[in-house]
């Protein structure tokens, strides 16, 4: 494959190119690295490497082999921050070709850990070198996606952003079957999956790497004409990423998305000991999974289905649902609990982890709509450190607060309405930071010419 | 064009059934 192949210049659709082609590409892409939020199949086998059927002398713990995960959603973030403005100027196909690269590296130098038996070198594989892969894979396609459908960007970016929800959908199971079909007298499997994974999706990476296009320039799709009269807090201006972060406005776009997933990444960690808890002798382990399975269902299907509907009651109205109607049923989960009401228990949290995946599917297009299409994918690179804050902030609120409650004598049942009732404040400050949200001013505009810039 | 397109969708989109399938056969679990 020549470097030329890569370049951005050699994307460019031509006459007749049908743009629902990129959806899948994109999809292609975010179905692999949504392999993250499976990871946890492998944590146990990764304990009993040397025990092979329990963990052994000399075998890692729990705990450090949970610093894998950690670290690589830790460098989705900063590496995504860090190599916005490079995706947005080499274009998708050679950061996507970059991100499979990292992406399946990382399962290959892991492996290589688990031959040598050295959990450091799976750090800085899976971790760094993988986390690096989510980071660009992530952003990616969406500026490409937003260019090829100005006039439904929430659902063009919320298709790629459901294949994140999706690909662990499809990693747990897939990942179970592997360790399974690879099992020997001497071996748990995990490195010979790790090895196959990483070959299976550096290919089906190279899909989306080769079919994705970016449209020409002034492309509009036909028929299609801007509105003389935009929507309120939709610009037809342009801010450039560096000026971008300056702006209150990308703060306050940081705080919506951070409490957003916040309020909904420690229940996704906890949700099997969470509803095993607080109905107690009621729900069975087994069940307890099967609400695991349903929640991250919903946690796709919100992806597409609220980012859909932001193309038509707006970016802003659609976080006031996601806060308001979290708050509602954040504050009547408890109540729930009391009431031994599993059903109504599991709905609430089905809505609930439907707007955390709507919230990540959405931001992207309301980016667009107050930065502009100019550098929406290096802002979006730049936004998704609130989703390193909250992974660390999230899972410590639910847990510590829940320890601290049991340590004081709080009963199981009951000792997560305080952490409820925390998560409807930070949804409270989400929607203050929602509400504050104006245009940003003319003066921040980019001004072609005036400063160094990628193209559009 | 078209086909290329429906193909490109069934590579895309047998993966995503697959693994919804055996999530939701897994969340039926919670209704036994």
């Amino acid at each position: 494959m020549s470097s030329s192949f890569l370049d951005r210049q050699n994307t460019v659709a031509g006459p007749g190119f049908d743009r629902f082609m990129v959806p899948p590409a994109a999809l292609a892409v975010h179905l692999c690295i949504g392999q993250a939020y499976a990871f946890s199949t492998f944590n146990l086998p990764l304990t009993r490497l040397i025990g092979l059927t329990q963990s052994a002398a000399g075998d890692w713990n729990l705990k450090d082999v949970g610093w894998i995960f950690s670290i690589a959603i830790v460098f989705l973030g900063s590496s995504a921050a860090i190599f916005g403005r490079w995706v947005e100027s080499v274009g998708p196909r050679k950061s996507m070709f970059v991100a499979a690269l990292c992406f399946a590296g990382g399962f290959l130098v892991s492996a290589v850990g688990i031959h040598l038996h050295q959990l450091w070198i799976i750090y800085l594989g899976y971790g760094v070198l993988g986390g690096c892969g989510l980071g660009i894979g992530y952003i990616s396609p969406v500026s490409t996606l937003i260019k090829w459908f100005p006039d439904r960007p929430g659902m063009a970016t919320g298709m790629a952003i459901m294949g994140f929800g999706g690909g662990a959908l499809i990693a747990a199971p897939l990942s179970v079957i592997l360790m399974k079909h690879f099992t020997t007298a001497t071996s748990n499997g995990v490195l010979e999956t790790f090895v196959t994974m990483g070959v299976i999706y550096f290919m089906f990476m190279m899909i989306g790497v080769i079919s994705v296009r970016v449209p020409a320039e002034g492309w509009k799709p036909a028929g299609w004409v801007p509105s003389a009269h935009p929507m309120k807090l939709v610009t037809t201006a342009n801010v450039s990423v560096d000026v971008a972060w300056r702006t209150p406005q990308f703060w306050l776009l940081w705080g919506v998305l951070c409490m957003n997933v916040t309020a909904g990444i420690g229940v996704l960690g906890q949700a099997s000991p969470m509803i095993q808890e607080m109905f107690s002798g009621k729900v069975t382990t087994t069940a307890a999974a099967g609400f695991v399975g349903l929640i991250s269902l919903f946690n796709m299907i919100g992806r597409f289905f609220w980012a859909s509907t932001s193309d038509y009651i707006g970016r802003r109205n659609t976080y006031m649902v996601f806060f308001l109607l979290g708050i509602l049923l954040y504050s009547l989960v408890p109540t729930f609990g009391h009431m031994g009401s599993t059903p109504l228990f599991v709905a609430a949290f089905c809505i609930i982890l439907s707007m955390y995946g709507g919230g990540f599917a959405t931001i992207p297009a309301y980016l667009r709509d107050i930065f502009g299409t100019f550098q929406v994918g290096a802002i979006h690179g730049r936004l998704l450190t609130a989703w390193s804050v909250a992974g660390v902030l999230g899972p410590v609120l639910v847990n510590y607060i829940r320890q601290y409650q049991i340590d004081n004598g709080v009963p199981k049942a009951q000792a997560y309405s305080v952490t409820m009732y925390i998560m409807c404040g930070l949804l409270l400050i989400g929607f203050l930071c929602n509400l504050a949200m104006r245009e940003v001013k003319a003066k921040y505009y980019y001004q072609a010419g005036a400063a160094a810039g990628s193209k559009a | 064009m078209k086909a290329r397109l429906v193909l490109l969708w069934l590579a895309v989109g047998t993966p995503l059934l697959w693994g919804t399938y055996k999530t939701l056969e897994n969340a039926l679990k919670l209704f036994q």
